[in-house]
């Protein structure tokens, strides 16, 4: 089909449009901010080194010149500095910063094109993974024998420590990044997200946010784990400072894409884009992000009082100043047991997406899976002292946590009616995503039931604080949520890249990955069940079959990943050229052109039914429009443009 | 209105027949379905009836038997949910896989069927039940922790990092070896001296933090003499792995024996025995 029209991003810009965004990039960021935390050095350094709190206070005045100097440079500043100098972004800033006429260069770039920011998600959320990953298998190499030397005991702790950390960034934005910015809009056909500005400061500050936590291996090591539960981490090295500086803007990044996403949906979508015809993987998404909305908060809040208590003295959780423990443990959890419905629910709408798509059947029960996912958003802020049963706190509680607990895997087992209602009799294509829908299917239920034991309180008093816990956790965020976006990655790579991900080495992948999990956590479980202790460098040697079984399924495991991981970087390069709908689904993003023009859409397309409508007799072509043609989301006429 | 109701029963009828249909009743897909179902419970019965028994450590205390206990009928429960969903994954891969994964176009469309009011009633009405179960089971071990008698056993427990020290109040005795007595209600008090730790006596089956600041309480009842470790459940810092001690439950005489051995006077032993103190 050729188009008459020019296309928006062949637009010839001025010589000086962008202004100062022509002068930044990733590589001027980088030397700027560490200029600037260079700076924050050694002011602090000359002002602060003798006081009560020296170098606690100059690792966080440098880290704190690193974010903002690496911020200021990339270009987050620039469009409000001009607002308060009185000029608005002219027309050819606005198409420059979405990254017209920089050619590949954009990628490096504060680029506000959604798509770009999606990719560069990807980017990042696969190295936040390769970097966990590495430090994952540090791990468990220790653990193959019971008096291990291979990492000191404090070397360990820090790598448990930032491999927590790491992978719960990285499993936070491993849907909400890639696929929410780059596919969501599409799919809503909006023309960007509402707010491209800040969907792009969304991805630099969080990549801002990574260099203080790997710092923390040169910085004295962060010894509590992810959790870093107080009085602990009041007294940890000043790489504690670093770990929660690193949390304070990560959770400024995701609130800010949190609102995005949500303004997006509610403000951007096309006529016809009814709210009761909207993909599932939006619904999955702005639930998810609102529930982000409300717990992220409290993670920086958690982290604030922590380094203020170990920068300035204030005394939040040190008991012999009327602090507690226990405050922490509360404010962190009420972040952390929504934070994990964060990660799984986008995960969950992009798997019932491919549920749908290769069953060529509709999503089954649509709207009660709707009230499923709000549901267990509403039900996922009442839970958190479920993490709380043996601390001490409250145990009149344990009654009214345990109900709230087992009561969300009610609208939790929707998905599963939801999945398994799909595929009933459907028309099943076996394609590389449905192998992740099947996997994500055995191990979320192992992953669901193995966390209904935890929920029950004289189980709990076993298994707290025990491998078990590390098992089934693992179970849902990896084998669950995780796998979940490699079906999405495979799902969506024809449209994010232009070229199909390579099937056969797809395949290979999968069964290394399927295998892994179940060797490396059935191992995990058996230590919990013997009575293993979580987190701890060396052990006794009645767990040391079992750790060895665990260690082999975990390289087995890396083996996937890094086939995986072979097979993006190779199809992205030299993969076969996609079409523009190679699955032939009907949600909009497969109906607009490969690779997608800027502002997505040639001509608005008009919507006429959900995205679900396989195999009925009214799923035409929406509403008629003019030269050339984008069809509704209803569409039968699959990848011809 | 009667034509609406009529509409949807044929459509039920429509979903629910073609199973139940074609040849002898062996090779019919619900009865596959059933056989798969059925087989994939059992496997899961056998697992977690056998299992565990032999995985967990030998417990000493009833609190540790409600642990197992647990992780057995929780099991049993869940092996014909899971098995549900897996025998409709499998046998969707056995029957309805239309065409091989390499076919770059898709097979025709399945049927355009997008819910079932009675399925999803099902499901849920089901879920429910489930869960109710779970909370009988969970309550009525949480209503049956009685608050303790007064002739029990009191036990201080310090941790700090990263040992645990025990005393027993009133005699004088302070060890970091956890000895208890046989068939006896003892009162663990527990706090912490740097951070929090976990005080896990892993046989007795019951943990509870120990947190700096303020004093935890977790009452056992140990029926079984024998050996039990006590580990540290919560990440402490630099040595938190080797934080363990040893414990054993011995005979109320061998109890006072091992007190007075520790220096405690017998006057002493017989009231704090007695649990006067």
């Amino acid at each position: 089909m050729t188009i008459a029209a020019p296309r928006l991003e062949d637009t010839k810009l001025g010589p000086k449009a962008g202004g100062l965004y022509r002068h930044q990039s990733f590589f001027v960021a980088l030397p700027f901010g560490i200029f600037t935390a260079f700076i924050g050095w050694l002011v602090s350094h000359a002002l602060l080194q003798n006081s009560n709190w020296g170098s606690d206070m100059v690792v966080t005045v440098t880290f704190v010149s690193w974010v903002i100097g690496f911020n200021a440079g990339i270009g987050t500043f620039n469009a409000p500095f001009r607002w308060l100098r009185g000029k608005d972004q002219t027309h050819d800033d606005h198409l420059y910063a979405a990254g017209v006429g920089q050619g590949w260069k954009r990628y490096w770039k504060y680029c506000t094109d959604h798509k770009v920011v999606g990719t560069q998600y990807l980017v990042l959320v696969m190295t936040l993974f390769f970097v966990g990953g590495t430090l994952a298998m540090m791990i468990r190499t220790q653990l193959i024998t019971p008096h291990s030397q291979f990492l000191s005991p404090q070397t360990y702790n820090a790598i448990v420590t930032v491999h927590g950390m790491v992978m719960i960034i990285a499993t936070i934005i491993m849907v909400s990044g890639p696929f929410a910015n780059f596919i969501l809009p599409i799919m809503l056909g909006a023309k960007d997200m509402a707010f491209p500005r800040l969907n792009a400061m969304s991805l630099w500050v969080v990549v801002s946010a990574v260099p203080p936590i790997l710092s923390t291996f040169v910085l004295g090591g962060t010894d509590s784990g992810w959790t870093t539960y107080a009085p602990l981490s009041v007294q940890s090295p000043p790489a504690q400072d670093a770990f929660s500086i690193t949390i304070i803007t990560f959770v400024v990044s995701v609130t800010v894409a949190g609102i995005n996403t949500i303004v997006t949906t509610f403000t951007m979508r096309t006529k016809g884009m009814s709210m009761s015809r909207l993909p599932i993987f939006v619904w999955g998404s702005i639930v998810a992000a609102a529930v982000g909305l409300y717990a992220m908060p409290a993670f920086l809040m958690a982290h604030s009082a922590l380094i203020t208590d170990r920068v300035v003295g204030t005394s939040f959780y040190a008991p012999a100043q009327g602090g507690a423990g226990w405050l922490y443990e509360n404010v962190f959890w009420i972040m952390g047991h929504p934070e994990v419905y964060v990660i799984l629910l986008p995960a969950v709408g992009a798997i019932l997406e491919v549920a749908s798509t290769f069953s060529r059947k509709p999503l089954f029960g649509y709207k009660v899976m709707i009230g499923g996912i709000i549901g267990v958003g509403v039900l996922s802020i009442m839970v958190w002292a479920h993490h709380m049963f043996t601390t001490g706190w409250a145990p009149s509680l344990a009654d009214p946590f345990m109900l709230t607990t087992e009561l969300i895997s009610i609208p939790t087992g929707i998905i599963f009616l939801c999945i398994i209602g799909t595929i009933w009799r459907g028309s099943i294509w076996t394609k590389l995503p449905m192998y992740f829908l099947y996997l994500f299917l055995w191990n979320f239920i192992i992953g669901g039931v193995t966390g209904i034991y935890l929920s029950d309180v004289p189980a709990d008093q076993y298994f707290h604080g025990n491998m078990f816990v590390t098992a089934h956790f693992h179970y849902t965020l990896l084998g669950g949520a995780m796998i979940g976006a490699t079906g999405a990655v495979c799902y969506w790579f024809p449209k994010m890249t232009g070229r199909m991900l390579n099937e056969r080495v797809g395949k290979w992948a999968f069964w290394f990955i399927a295998i892994g999990i179940q060797i490396t956590y059935y191992g995990q479980f058996w230590e919990g069940f013997e009575g293993m202790p979580r987190r701890v460098a060396n052990y006794a040697p009645l767990f040391e079959t079992a750790n060895q079984v665990s260690t082999t399924g975990a390289y087995i495991l890396m083996t996937g990943w890094l086939i995986l991981l072979y097979n993006i970087i190779h199809s992205w390069h030299k993969g076969e050229i996609a079409s523009a709908n190679p699955w032939h689904a009907k949600s909009l993003e497969w109906h607009t052109l490969t690779p997608v023009p800027l502002e997505n859409f040639l001509v608005d397309p008009v919507v006429t039914s959900d995205p679900y409508g396989y195999g009925e007799p009214g799923s035409v072509p929406g509403a008629p429009a003019p030269e050339p043609a984008v069809v509704g989301a209803s569409s039968n006429q699959g990848g011809s443009h | 209105m009667p034509s609406d109701h009529d509409h949807k029963r044929e459509e039920i009828a429509e979903e629910v027949a073609p199973l139940f249909e074609g040849g002898p009743i062996w090779r019919r897909p619900a009865a596959k379905i059933f056989v798969i179902w059925a087989i994939m419970t059992a496997i899961g019965v056998v697992i977690g009836v056998m299992l565990p028994v032999h995985i967990f450590p030998k417990m000493v205390s009833p609190q540790g038997k409600d642990a197992l206990d647990t992780v057995v009928f929780f099991t049993v429960l869940a092996a014909p949910v899971a098995a549900f969903v897996y025998a409709i994954g499998l046998y969707s891969l056995l029957a309805w896989r239309k065409m091989s994964g390499k076919s770059d176009t898709p097979p025709p469309d399945g049927p355009p069927h997008r819910g079932s009011g009675l399925a999803e009633a099902l499901w849920v009405g089901a879920s429910v039940v489930l869960v109710i179960v779970l909370l009988i089971w969970g309550m009525g071990f949480l209503a049956s922790e009685t608050a303790p008698q007064n002739n029990v056993v009191q036990v201080n427990v310090t941790g700090q990092q990263w040992f645990w020290t025990y005393s027993y109040p009133g005699t004088g005795v302070t060890s970091n070896k956890l000895v208890l007595p046989v068939n006896r209600e003892i009162q663990f008090n527990i706090t912490s001296m740097d951070v929090t730790h976990g005080f896990w006596p892993v046989e007795l089956g019951d943990q509870i933090d120990a947190n700096p600041g303020f004093i935890t309480h977790i009452t056992v009842e140990p029926n079984q003499l024998g050996n039990f470790d006590v580990r540290c459940s919560q990440l402490c810092g630099l040595y938190h792995a080797y934080m363990y001690s040893h414990g054993q439950v011995v005979t109320s005489s061998q109890f006072a024996t091992w007190l007075q051995d520790q220096g405690a006077s017998v006057s002493s032993v017989t009231s704090y025995a007695l649990g006067k103190n």
